[in-house]
């Protein structure tokens, strides 16, 4: 059971506000998979789906149990309205996650991110492996928005919208960045990839900075609201970066998560990157990098082991919990009001 | 999550201390005599389907639950202990299973159990459909499961709310999304080609699901699809299987099929509809589940002479498809070019190479007959073995490292192996034509595992390595001739016995090794009866014009013994009697047997003066027998 209370205001919802006011509080979600022998068809003998990582560092499943969610959203609006990404479509709740309905039909399949306009909340955007589409409903329907998205490369792994402005988004396909600025009515690419863009963030300190994470094209950054890019020369780029994260209590430090390099993190605003793996397990398949909005914690989810954190950004780790887990997404959501 | 199939070894666990209860798996040879008469036909038929239904209802332990669905949906077919089965199932439904392995045994029990369940067992059934999320997969034989079950639980519940089904869907809503997809996949089928095509195992998971479509679908539109489909599935097996073994190319296979030919659902298939084979131990596992409606399907006449009674060689063509690509791809579903050359002897099947599935594709392979193909390796190929996070994100929707590694704990234990037989690559060009197969490889430097293995069955006898370069050999009463056109070595084989566990076997096979990047096979067969004795043949085929080399890119040309005059050069298409082979011209199938052109939704069977026409544009089945 979900139980979440929300600033309203939607200023809170991406910690973007922190400078000036007191930092909110946040609550962490984690989308995740704990399918140790799990086959299609089998029993779900371990807990897969939604986890909440509560006061106390204790990971608690909550909602259904569900080996293939993939990302979570919330109407900032009303946080009784839920999102998920999953194998079998877009998941929608209306009740904090006690019940959902697919809200997609058979023509959709493993959405991998969903993500909820914070200024004009009734628009969704699911990235879909064959496009992108648009709810304009609460999830109610989910008309595909691709005009100007290739015929082939359109494979979607991530979709975010501009906090700034309503229906402004971007895309990280297989065949590089796409950008809206009219609702998804059409998209142009900003920034071509040889493979698949894994991540896209953009910075709670600066909204005209986003980052995102490739496959095989390094890690890029735009410091103009994601119409032009450059590659960070100093992350490695042969093999493939999961995904990105902000520090929303320091501007200048970001991490990277990689199945082959682990923990990359900058503490120079990209200037410089370290590999900080050091406590992590030898094989550490580093699937999902998180950092904590409210005290700078970092969170690195090495693949069917478990989650680690440091407390000092990488220089030490420890064992958090969700042995044997995989997680897709680490979810922050502001629960100042809980 | 890959396509698993994990009640397959569930199954096959339970096998060992029941095999005396088989007795067409354990008996002697079937008869493979043609029976003309249409009521011992059917007897014959349904005296297989009880024996299935026999053997499972026979593990069941006196005074004991059922353990399982299986039992159940064989003892509701049987029409007995319906209280036991209440029960059983009550006590089964309190742990829900969670995707489309699930959801049709439990469908098979509900629609069985319509008039033999308790009110208590049904409301049991119903309840587990509201309370846990079926996991709709990713692979199309999921889907085919997972909406062939929603549908017909929709219409068995026709008038529930949202609020009572795991997805938040009415009755309504799920009724009208299970029959979109359904006819949009059986539309894809009959204009661009089956996906999945030819499985030695999924072939179970479409059959079964048709055959319940076709029993149950209360929507008569609906019922005649199935029937059509399921009869569509059938010619296509019979098309491709030699006295009730499927042979290559199948998109899907895995490491014991692709070896031991006969072991595989496929099998099951063959032997009780057509009762040319023996069955495969536990009746391939899946059997059970159509066994329990069998008796609702009439294997028409064409089918089972198409399987039983060929009057000679034949060349069958047909075009099959690739599974759906999400990226790495200029296309989304690639046309698959098959070639079926059946002779009394052996078959040789192919497609033309290249990814038609990720991970359990069979390429080609030359496969002989045997008198009793039980334990018997009776085949022959070479591929090149690909372990590529690259290739498995082109049909996957993960990231790339995991893949490798993770797919191998889930039913495909061979994918990462340098020494396995099992699967397609990029890198793979082949051409057949007729009983010739040529087969060539152009591997990129860096390709993991830059190496291509052929098959050399332990049950190969007078294998000779000649000094012109070809390897004889004889299989059955078929004569091989295999041409390494790179050096190579021999090398024993630990093959993978389990693909679930990954425990290895030494069997006796050989494999041929060949560290090559520039590579290629050339096999041609023949029948032991078309020359005085084994020195015959050998000479015929050193006789042979072959040119080749490997740089820059490999290269053949080849006088077949059937004449024709073959050129192949890797990249480019294959050239016969000076002709190239223009595979856009392909029809959805071509050959004295099955015959539909691209796009028409329309198959017509034949055999001898019986003719059936399967027209999905109409739903209609015509049968007529043609003036001779």
């Amino acid at each position: 059971m979900i139980r979440l209370k929300f600033h309203l205001l939607l200023l809170g919802l991406l910690a973007g506000s922190v400078g000036a006011a007191p930092a909110p509080q946040h609550t962490t979600y984690l989308c995740a998979s704990i399918s140790l022998n799990y086959v299609v068809g089998s029993k779900l003998v371990t807990l897969s789906g939604l986890y909440e990582r509560g006061a106390d560092d204790a990971y608690r499943h909550f909602g259904l149990n569900f080996p293939g969610i993939f990302a979570l959203a919330v109407d900032p609006r009303d946080p009784q309205v839920l999102y998920a990404a999953s194998l079998n479509g877009a998941l929608c709740s209306r009740d904090g996650g006690k019940t959902w309905r697919i809200g997609t039909s058979w023509d959709m399949t493993e959405p991998k991110d969903v993500f909820v306009d914070p200024n004009a909340p009734d628009h969704v955007y699911l990235a879909l492996p064959d496009g992108i589409a648009v709810s304009p409903d609460r999830g109610a329907t989910w008309p595909r928005r691709e005009n100007g998205l290739p015929e082939r490369g359109k494979y979607t792994q991530v979709v975010k919208v501009d906090r700034t402005r309503a229906g402004r988004a971007l895309a990280g396909c297989e065949s590089g960045l796409y950008l809206t600025e009219n609702g998804a009515a059409s998209w142009r690419r900003v920034f071509p990839t040889q493979t698949t863009i894994t991540d896209l963030r953009q910075s709670p300190h600066d909204a005209a900075l986003w980052l995102a994470t490739t496959q095989s094209d390094g890690a890029i950054v735009s410091r103009d609201g994601g119409l032009t890019w450059k590659k960070f020369a100093g992350v490695p780029s042969a093999e493939a970066l999961y995904n990105v994260a902000f520090d929303a209590t320091n501007p200048s430090r970001y991490a990277i998560g990689s199945w082959t390099y682990g923990v990359l993190v900058t503490e120079d605003g990209g200037q410089t990157w370290t590999e900080r793996n050091a406590g992590l397990p030898a094989e550490h398949y580093v699937f999902r990098v998180g950092v904590d909005p409210d005290n700078g914690r970092l969170f690195a989810a090495v693949f069917k082991d478990a989650i680690f954190v440091s407390d000092d950004f990488g220089r030490t780790w420890r064992k958090d919990g969700l042995e044997g887990s995989t997680v897709y997404n680490f979810v922050f959501v502001p629960s100042a009001a809980k | 999550m890959k396509a698993p199939s994990f009640v397959f070894s569930i199954l096959a666990a339970c096998l060992a201390g029941s095999l005396s209860a088989q007795p067409s798996h354990l008996g002697p040879i079937p008869a493979r005599i043609v029976v003309t008469h249409a009521d011992q036909r059917r007897a014959a038929y349904e005296a297989r389907v009880d024996e299935v239904l026999a053997w499972r209802v026979g593990l069941a332990k006196p005074g004991e639950l059922l353990p399982d669905m299986a039992v159940i949906a064989a003892k509701l077919a049987r029409r007995e202990d319906g209280e036991l089965c209440s029960r059983s199932v009550i006590a089964l439904m309190q742990e829900p299973g969670s995707g489309p392995f699930w959801m049709f045994p439990v469908v098979n029990i509900a629609y069985l159990g319509r008039d033999q369940l308790s009110p208590e067992a049904k409301k049991s059934i119903r309840d587990a459909w509201r309370s846990v999320m079926q996991i709709r997969g990713d692979t199309e034989n999921h889907w085919v499961m997972y909406y062939t079950s929603l549908y017909l639980m929709a219409e068995l519940y026709p008038n529930d709310p949202a609020t009572s089904w795991y997805n938040g869907k009415s009755s309504a809503e799920n009724l009208a999304e299970a029959r979109a997809y359904l006819i949009d996949w059986m539309d894809l089928a009959t204009t661009v080609g089956q996906g999945e095509f030819n499985p030695t195992h999924y072939i179970g998971e479409y059959a079964i699901p048709m055959l319940f479509l076709a029993s149950w679908a209360e929507d008569p539109a609906m019922r005649q699809r199935g029937r059509m489909k399921l009869d569509w599935l059938f010619a296509d097996l019979a098309e491709n299987s030699l006295e009730g073994v499927l042979h290559g190319a199948n998109a899907r296979t895995d490491d014991t099929s692709v070896i031991e030919r006969w072991n595989a659902l496929a099998t099951f298939f063959n032997w009780i509809c057509f009762g040319n084979t023996p069955p495969p131990a536990g009746y391939g596992g899946w059997g059970l589940y159509f066994a329990t409606a069998a008796k609702a399907y009439d294997v028409p006449e064409v089918i089972y002479r198409i399987a039983v009674d060929r009057g000679g060689d034949f060349l069958q063509r047909d075009l099959k498809r690739t599974r759906r690509r999400w990226r790495n791809s200029d296309v989304q579903l690639a046309p698959i070019y098959k070639t079926n050359y059946s002779r009394r002897d052996y078959a040789v099947g192919s497609y033309q190479g290249g990814l038609s599935d990720p991970i359990q594709a069979h390429v080609w392979d030359v496969t002989w007959a045997v008198p009793d193909p039980r334990g018997v390796h009776n085949t022959m190929f070479s591929m090149h073995p690909v372990s590529s996070g690259f290739d498995m994100q082109t049909y996957f929707t993960e990231l790339p490292d995991q893949m490798t590694k993770g797919v191998t704990k889930e039913g495909k234990a061979s994918y990462d192996s340098p020494d396995k037989f099992l699967g397609c690559s990029r890198f793979e060009q082949v051409f057949q034509d007729l009983d010739t197969v040529i087969a060539l490889y152009d591997i990129p430097p860096g390709t993991r595992f830059p190496h291509i293995n052929g098959f050399f069955s332990k049950d190969l006898v007078n294998l000779t390595v000649d000094p012109s370069g070809w390897i004889f050999a004889q299989g059955g009463n078929a004569y091989l001739a295999y041409r390494p056109l790179a050096p190579y070595e021999l090398q024993p084989v630990a093959r993978i016995k389990s693909s679930w566990t990954g425990e290895r076997a030494d069997t006796g096979d050989k494999r041929l090794y060949s560290p090559h990047l520039k590579n290629g096979t050339i096999v041609q067969a023949a029948s032991a009866g078309e020359f005085k004795d084994f020195a015959a043949f050998q000479a015929a085929i050193r006789a042979l014009p072959l040119e080749f080399k490997l740089d820059p890119v490999p290269t053949v040309r080849f006088t077949t013994l059937r004449g024709k005059a073959v050129v192949c050069t890797y990249g480019a298409a294959p050239v016969v009697d000076g002709q190239a082979v223009d595979y856009t011209r392909w029809k959805l199938f071509e050959g004295p047997y099955l015959n539909a052109e691209k796009g028409s939704r329309k198959l017509t069977l034949t055999h001898g003066r019986l003719e059936r026409v399967l027209d999905f544009n109409t739903l209609t089945i015509t049968d007529r027998v043609r003036d001779n």
